[in-house]
């Protein structure tokens, strides 16, 4: 800053120029306060149960009754519930995700692609409330069925849930880090000879891989974080599945827990206390999955960049790190055995590895062509099951709703509890908080993210930076709600209102937006900014015309899944700003407002005789943020043709 | 060519925006408009008692032109901490203060409005008609696991429980279950809608709402005692006969007044009590 202002009176840089960077600098510290403000409210409101109770109790205790007599506050069954769930949702996204992300980036026809990519990124859109109640009636009761169990709330419900609801996300971010990867790549590599499947599985997707990585991350970020959905499907019993494996076990997570119990607690009772106590952990849980993937991104990134600063470590000899990676195989293989014959049965097992050894073989004897008709085969393969999945809810949907839409549907007030009337008010409601929360996160997340990638180099204080964004990123909409309850509706006395809503889903959204910003910002070749500079413009004028239009699609990308996020997310708002019914519109930003997600949630699990209504109100939800979509949509259509490498 | 598609893909642009701006400008006035001083109350807390609230809060809507009664779920001990905290002018609750709540709130009134009785129900297809409190407290604390134990045919029973944060399950544990633990396995359901949407999907379940929340759905245990099987219905409760019931409750912060007293007074007189009973609960005497 000193600098800056030398340099002014030097003559060396615009005001401008040094206004612009302050304002942007700003931005980044504003983001970076919200982050640690938010880290250090849970640390002091969670502290005094590993007082009360002590940390490893809290941690391994098997029984969570903190309203029992004694009240016990044991989080072991939560952890684990948390823990599984989320792994059954990696193991379902992933793949699916991937693949699609691959075929849409390269495989698919032009036209395909222009109607294949917004509707993915439709599945985002999807309240989660939505998934919540298609999954209480459609799959519980399906699970059930099929499989004959005496029901089906469960583990594999909530994972299947959770993992089709992280697939937008790592489906978007993905294929926009594939299709960024510059073309000199991919031409280079067709043009010696190798097929498009080698070109993809050897080229682009190592290129891709550390946007691959950062859509896997915010994906696991979206299953660990989901409340409504497994609220609603997973039976919340806290327990251990008896044995582990059993998918058909009741659970109950981190997440269900802080969203049923989050309401009742007086402020600094041992049951508040112990609730942060669980956000802490499950912050915790996400701080340890990002170390993880930094340290991954980290290998990765040495190994594809060789031109990349490498740092002085002590060097393990290779055939050391040859034995532990060999090791590490053969555990992770023997895991997927046993898995394997406690979910399947030993014959069915063993005919698995067989198969599985078979392809393996074939696959090495047979030409270049050949797998690549077979990758691309599964590749698009994942993609219909992808689509056929949106399909199904979207029917769902459409077909139960669309007799409730009327006129009067749309400019009424419920009556009879929800059961007729209309959702006006909820209309207006979720586009209050929604308009609130992005005009508060917008311009600080993108602020921030350029001031971020431009203004800085890479060093302690960014690394110290992008990780508090990394884990909030990861933090659970409930633990925002949370914080939202406990400090602007109660210590700031701002009471369930309007502005307390928009708080809490702006800083909900702030580390989305920033971080996607960041990802499209890093993917603007470093050419083009020495090529502006060296033309002599500054480097807020390169920013302005040469980094960030091309930027955009990616920025738009961004905001996209955040209004989808902002739109449909009950947890955050459910005890910092909205009512079930009110007469009249909000006047003022300290009033409630009721919110479409929210009615949902409540007509689906409280208000029975009301399934047409509750309907309505997804199929509107949805129309309501496909709109927002086409304009963000359209907006980053209009930038991609501007564009051109 | 390209100019044209460029020109008018801002003019698209350009009118949606336009369009979205309208539409929240008018929803802003028309939020203003509203002639005259709004009185507005909150009330919050019992599942059980919501849809009493509703039906009572749109009756007296409709006769009083600038009032807004804005109306929130969320559990007993939600509604009871909101009006301690004084986020919510009225807390509904299904169930009394426990002590805790006394200390920390000590200003805090009760109104009771209507009673209620706590229903015992299964699933249509389930042979079991009758229970007693022994056996219902046998299946709650994990004693009893499969129907044929009592009285019904070899079906794993699958228990379903409230969050607890609901007054009904509070009043539950204290009456039936003597405090003793909820067996674990139990699912947790946050409403009494919840609860009996679960039920009339789940052969095996068992489940515990309130009175009004009964409907052809499913079906509700008589208990058996004192060698009487004692239905679940209002006129039951009424005449004392039905083991468990209970007082729902209105509590605000010191006596009620305001537009908060006029509600309650509403809601206590006939045509509220009317309302009570339409709502299949049972009024004051």
């Amino acid at each position: 800053m000193i600098r800056g202002i030398v340099n002014i009176l030097m003559g060396k840089q615009s005001l401008k120029e040094i206004g612009v960077k302050g304002l942007l600098f700003l931005s980044a510290i504003f983001a970076l306060l919200v982050i640690f403000f938010i880290i250090f409210f849970l640390f002091k409101e969670g502290y005094p149960i590993f007082e009360n109770v002590g940390f490893w109790n809290f941690l391994s205790g098997k029984s969570w009754n903190p309203t029992g007599e004694p009240p016990s506050y044991g989080a072991f069954p939560l952890i684990a519930g948390t823990l599984l769930v989320t792994l059954g949702a990696v193991i379902i996204a992933v793949p699916l995700g991937i693949g699609c992300a691959i075929f849409i980036s390269e495989i698919a026809p032009h036209k395909v692609k222009a109607v294949i990519k917004p509707g993915v990124e439709l599945l985002a859109g999807i309240p989660s409330v939505v998934y919540g109640f298609f999954g209480l009636v459609v799959l519980t009761n399906w699970l059930r069925i099929t499989f004959d169990k005496p029901s089906g709330e469960c583990w594999l419900a909530g994972s299947i849930l959770l993992g089709i609801m992280a697939l937008p996300t790592i489906i978007s971010v993905s294929e926009d880090a594939i299709s960024s990867v510059p073309r000199e790549y991919k031409e280079g590599s067709l043009s010696m000879g190798a097929t498009k499947w080698q070109t993809i599985s050897n080229v682009i997707v190592p290129s891709a891989l550390s946007g691959i990585t950062a859509a896997i991350i915010l994906g696991i970020g979206r299953a660990i974080g989901e409340t409504m959905t497994v609220m609603m499907v997973t039976g919340n019993a806290a327990i251990l599945p008896q044995p582990i494996t059993d998918v058909f076990s009741p659970v109950r997570t981190i997440t269900g827990t802080l969203g049923i119990e989050m309401g009742e607690v007086a402020s600094g009772s041992t049951h508040y206390h112990g609730l942060f106590g669980l956000a802490l952990i499950l912050f915790a849980i996400v701080l340890i999955t990002n170390v993880i993937a930094t340290v991954v991104l980290g290998k990765l990134k040495e190994k594809h960049m060789p031109t990349s600063k490498k740092k002085k470590r002590k060097v393990i000899s290779p055939v050391i790190m040859q034995r532990i990676k060999y090791n590490i195989y053969v555990i992770f293989v023997l895991i997927i055995l046993w898995l394997l014959v406690m979910w399947l049965g030993i014959v069915i097992a063993v005919l698995t590895i067989l198969i599985t050894l078979c392809c393996y073989f074939i696959a090495k004897k047979i030409s270049a062509k050949s797998s690549q008709r077979v990758a691309f085969g599964l590749v698009t393969l994942s993609t219909i099951i992808v689509l056929f999945m949106l399909g199904i809810i979207l029917y769902y949907i459409t077909a139960n709703g669309i007799g409730a839409l009327s006129w009067e549907f749309l400019s009424q007030s419920p009556r009879d509890s929800g059961r007729a009337g209309g959702i006006y008010p909820a209309i207006i409601g979720t586009l209050y908080l929604v308009g609130g929360a992005i005009f508060l996160a917008l311009p600080i997340g993108i602020g921030a993210a350029i001031y971020l990638t431009e203004y800085t180099k890479e060093g302690k204080l960014i690394k110290i930076i992008r990780f508090g964004v990394e884990n909030l990123n990861g933090t659970p909409s409930i633990v925002f709600g949370l914080f939202g309850f406990a400090f602007l509706v109660l210590y700031l006395n701002l009471g369930v209102s309007l502005l307390a809503g928009q708080i809490t889903l702006a800083f909900m959204v702030l580390p989305t937006i920033i971080r996607t910003t960041e990802e499209s910002l890093k993917s603007v070749p470093q050419f083009v900014r020495e090529g502006s500079l060296a033309l002599g413009a500054t480097k807020w004028q390169t920013i302005r015309k040469v980094v960030l239009p091309p930027a955009m699609p990616g920025i738009s990308t961004g905001t996209i899944l955040s209004i989808g996020r902002a739109a449909g997310e009950t947890a955050p708002i459910m005890f910092t700003a909205v009512v079930f019914s009110q007469r009249f519109l909000p006047t003022s930003l300290l009033e409630p407002v009721m919110a479409l997600p929210f009615h949902l949630f409540v007509l689906t699990t409280s208000v029975p005789g009301s399934e047409q209504n509750a309907y309505g109100a997804a199929l509107v939800l949805l129309i309501l943020v496909i709109c927002l979509y086409l304009l963000a949509i359209m907006i980053r259509d209009h930038y991609k043709k501007t564009m051109k490498w | 060519m390209i100019k044209m598609e460029t020109k008018t893909k801002k003019m698209v642009l350009g009118t949606t925006m336009g369009i979205v701006v309208i539409v929240i400008v008018a929803a802003v006035l028309g939020g203003w408009f509203k002639g005259g001083d709004i009185q507005t109350i909150t009330v919050t807390g019992s599942t059980t008692v919501l849809p009493i609230a509703q039906k009572a809060s749109e009756a007296y809507m409709d006769e009083h032109e600038n009032v807004d009664i804005r109306i929130s779920g969320g559990g007993s001990s939600v509604g009871i901490q909101a009006v301690g905290e004084g986020t919510t002018d009225i807390g509904m609750a299904s169930r009394d203060l426990k002590d805790v709540e006394k200390t920390n709130y000590p200003n805090l009134k009760g109104t009771v409005i209507a009673r209620d009785g706590i229903a015992f129900i299964v699933h249509p297809s389930n042979s079991v008609k009758t229970l007693t409190l022994e056996k219902i407290r046998g299946i709650y604390n994990g004693t009893y696991t499969n129907w044929k134990d009592v009285g019904g045919g070899d079906e794993e029973i699958v228990v379903i429980n409230r969050d607890s944060a609901s007054g009904t399950r509070e009043f539950f544990w204290e009456h039936v279950m003597h405090k003793e633990d909820f067996v674990s396995i139990a699912l947790e359901k946050n409403s009494n809608g919840a609860v009996k949407q679960t039920i009339a999907q789940t052969p095996g379940a068992i489940g515990y709402v309130g009175l009004g929340h009964i409907d052809p759905s499913v079906n509700a245990i008589k208990i058996y005692e004192n060698g009487e099987h004692i239905e679940p219905t209002a006129a039951n409760v009424l005449n004392e006969k039905y083991p468990i019931a209970r007082s729902l409750n209105f509590f605000t912060n010191d006596e009620p007044k305001g537009l908060a007293k006029e509600f309650i007074d509403f809601i206590l007189s006939t045509d509220g009590q009317k309302i009570v009973e339409e709502e299949g609960f049972v009024p004051v005497e």
